[in-house]
């Protein structure tokens, strides 16, 4: 209870400063779910690749846009 | 025009094309005809300036002169594109490489899609295009820059009747505008689109010439006979005769190849009454060129077999 | 203009594959990562429990061009592989797939082919390099002191050329072979070797591309750009000549298969 408190105090009191990098979190996430919707064909099937971008943070959608589009 | 010179290129010291030498003949359609592996596409990638030759050259000349790559339009044999761009934006894309200024790339990109039958699918992306369609938009870029000169690697041998039916005839409507040069290893397809035709065989010119005189030159006389047992003493005895060139036999079949049909006809029938030979098989026939064609077909084979 | 249609060509390219989005949020990414966790740090270290009851530990602020150096460090690392890997297949891609062959076969210049497709790489990578650094000043700023902004601006002028001279060897490495996972290897094993040559012999490679990211912590502070960085900056911008130039004589003698 008390770590839950002092978290919500922590987030609270630095929210300016850890805003803009969940934003480009978020916003890196939507690019690269946005891009395999929009894909025709992806190297592994498609649920994969959501999975790993929603849930591996940063590394996922990175993973994703090297590896998981198929090129050509 | 384009002439080739001695032109030879070898893979870890095996022959893709040997000592090969021709001109081609402007404002005609020639055939390129060989057996799979006979060199055809190496011949036209040399040509195309995508492979260096071993030695030998690619001469030019009717005011031609620098980049040979101005003046020709290539299909290879197995088209590709970016897939991410739409039919219409790789058209465009290559007419601006070509130095084609941007309006002019427009209209000519439209123009050349609706000419090779995929305007429909324009502006969808090439990754959605079946092989067909692929094979249309590859003619239709190498059309793109009208080149004097196009090379053609296999255009109609992956398509299905209709689209080989389209192509021919595309081919066809070409011809008045730039020289072709194609590739093939049906007969069929050679003798039905093209004026001339350069046989290949083991990456060497086996024989080449205006298609009317080749199909002459191999049309030999020639009458056809079977015997019961064993033919070698036959082909003895009827090699005696002057009307006769020469004899092979094929198949348990005597091929005699002669100068005079009505006399040799006359002669050997009489001679077969007369000596009683058991004759099972009696034809009076030409060669043609699909016999010429089989053989190094055949050949290609048996050394592919070794 | 042939070289503007390759270049558009490569830019569209890469609007298509996001990466006019993915590359600059992953390159801030990786520049803010440092200077917040070492922010955070007593913070991050007291939630793990890593201390025990009693122990007083004064983790002293680390001064800001340090912290500004970080960022840069990442870049050199993470960043340079994220470089190797969206440039492996620019040429080395098409020669395998078999574009090249319908977009060589035209009357296309080679430099245009080569050096436009450098342009779109490095516009690309130091759009990403330049927000990334100054996402990193604005956090040094924010949360451990003043950098001069004309300092930064010159570390990064510096900076940048020898993340130009990397996209360069992979150019050239796109021209050596068809595979682009060997064109990865090959890149990234050069910037290996040079970096542990350049180390060993620092005394005596002061002007080595690699040994720009050297100087510049003297840069920052100071604002003075000192001889040998003068030289190495130099060295570098031959090299990337060099390395163009090389491609570009490569690719002509390949043959397009």
């Amino acid at each position: 209870m008390l770590l839950t408190q002092n978290a919500i105090e922590f987030i609270n009191d630095n929210l300016a400063i850890i805003a803009p990098l969940l934003i480009i979190q978020v916003v890196l996430m939507i690019t690269a779910l946005v891009s395999l919707i929009r894909a025709e064909a992806t190297k592994g099937p498609k649920w994969m690749w959501a999975l790993i971008i929603l849930f591996i943070n940063t590394i996922g959608p990175i993973a994703y846009f090297i590896f998981g589009r198929s090129q050509e | 025009m384009i002439h080739l010179k001695n032109l030879t290129k070898m893979f870890d010291k095996e022959y893709a094309v040997k000592n090969i030498t021709f001109d081609l003949p402007p404002g005609k359609c020639t055939a390129l005809l060989g057996p799979n592996g006979a060199g055809k596409t190496t011949t036209l990638k040399i040509i195309a300036g995508l492979m260096h030759p071993t030695s030998g050259q690619v001469d030019l000349s009717n005011g031609m002169r620098g980049d040979i790559r101005q003046y020709i339009g290539y299909l290879p044999q197995h088209p590709q594109f970016h897939n991410w761009m739409t039919g219409k934006e790789f058209l465009q894309y290559v007419a601006r490489l070509s130095h084609i200024p941007y309006p002019e790339s427009k209209k000519r990109a439209e123009r050349l899609l609706e000419r090779v039958g995929i305007a429909d699918a324009k502006n969808r992306k090439i990754s959605s295009y079946s092989g067909g369609m692929k094979q249309r938009l590859g003619i239709a870029q190498a059309m793109i820059h009208k080149p004097s000169v196009l090379l053609l690697d296999e255009p109609v041998s992956a398509l299905d009747p209709i689209g080989r039916r389209d192509v021919l005839n595309l081919m066809e409507e070409l011809k008045q505008e730039a020289t072709l040069l194609y590739s093939t290893h049906i007969l069929s397809d050679a003798e039905e689109a093209s004026d001339e035709i350069l046989l290949m065989h083991k990456g060497s010119i086996v024989e080449s010439g205006s298609l009317q005189d080749v199909k002459e030159r191999h049309q030999l006389d020639k009458i056809t006979l079977r015997f019961e047992g064993d033919m070698q003493s036959y082909k003895e005895k009827v090699e005696a005769f002057p009307f006769v060139t020469h004899t092979d036999i094929q198949k348990k079949k005597l091929h005699v190849y002669v100068q005079n049909v009505p006399e040799a006809r006359d002669v050997l029938l009489d001679l077969v009454n007369k000596e009683q030979w058991p004759l099972l098989f009696f034809e009076v026939g030409q060669t043609t060129l699909e016999d010429l064609f089989m053989k190094v077909v055949k050949e290609h084979a048996m050394a592919d077999h070794l | 203009m042939q070289w503007l249609t390759i270049y558009k060509k490569e830019c569209l390219e890469s609007a298509r594959n996001y990466r006019w989005v993915w590359v600059p949020l992953v390159f801030i990414l990786f520049c803010i990562m440092d200077p917040l966790t070492t922010y955070y740090l007593p913070q991050i270290l007291e939630s793990t429990g890593g201390l025990p009851d009693g122990a007083t530990f004064n983790i002293p602020t680390p001064p800001a061009p340090n912290v500004f150096m970080m960022s840069i460090s990442q870049i050199n690392t993470l960043g340079v592989l994220v470089i190797a890997l969206i440039t492996m297949g620019t040429i080395a891609g098409e020669r395998k797939s078999g574009v090249a062959e319908l977009i060589l076969v035209k009357p296309v210049s080679y430099s245009a082919y080569v050096t436009a497709k450098w342009a779109a790489h490095v516009s690309l990578v130091l759009l990403s390099v330049f927000v990334g650094l100054i996402a990193s000043w604005y956090y040094v700023q924010l949360l451990f002191g003043d950098v001069s902004f004309i300092h930064v601006m010159s570390s990064v002028a510096f900076y940048v050329l020898y993340i130009i001279f990397v996209i360069s060897i992979s150019l050239f490495m796109n021209t050596w072979t068809k595979i682009p996972g060997l064109v990865l290897f090959l890149t990234i094993s050069v910037i290996l070797v040079l970096n542990l040559i350049t180390s060993i012999f620092s005394h005596l490679l002061e002007w080595s591309p690699t040994s720009i990211v050297s100087h510049l912590p003297a840069l920052l502070r100071s604002g003075e750009v000192g001889q040998n960085l003068w030289m190495a900056g130099l060295i570098t911008i031959l090299s990337i000549i060099f390395l163009l130039f090389g491609a570009i004589q490569t690719l002509k003698r390949r043959e397009i298969v």
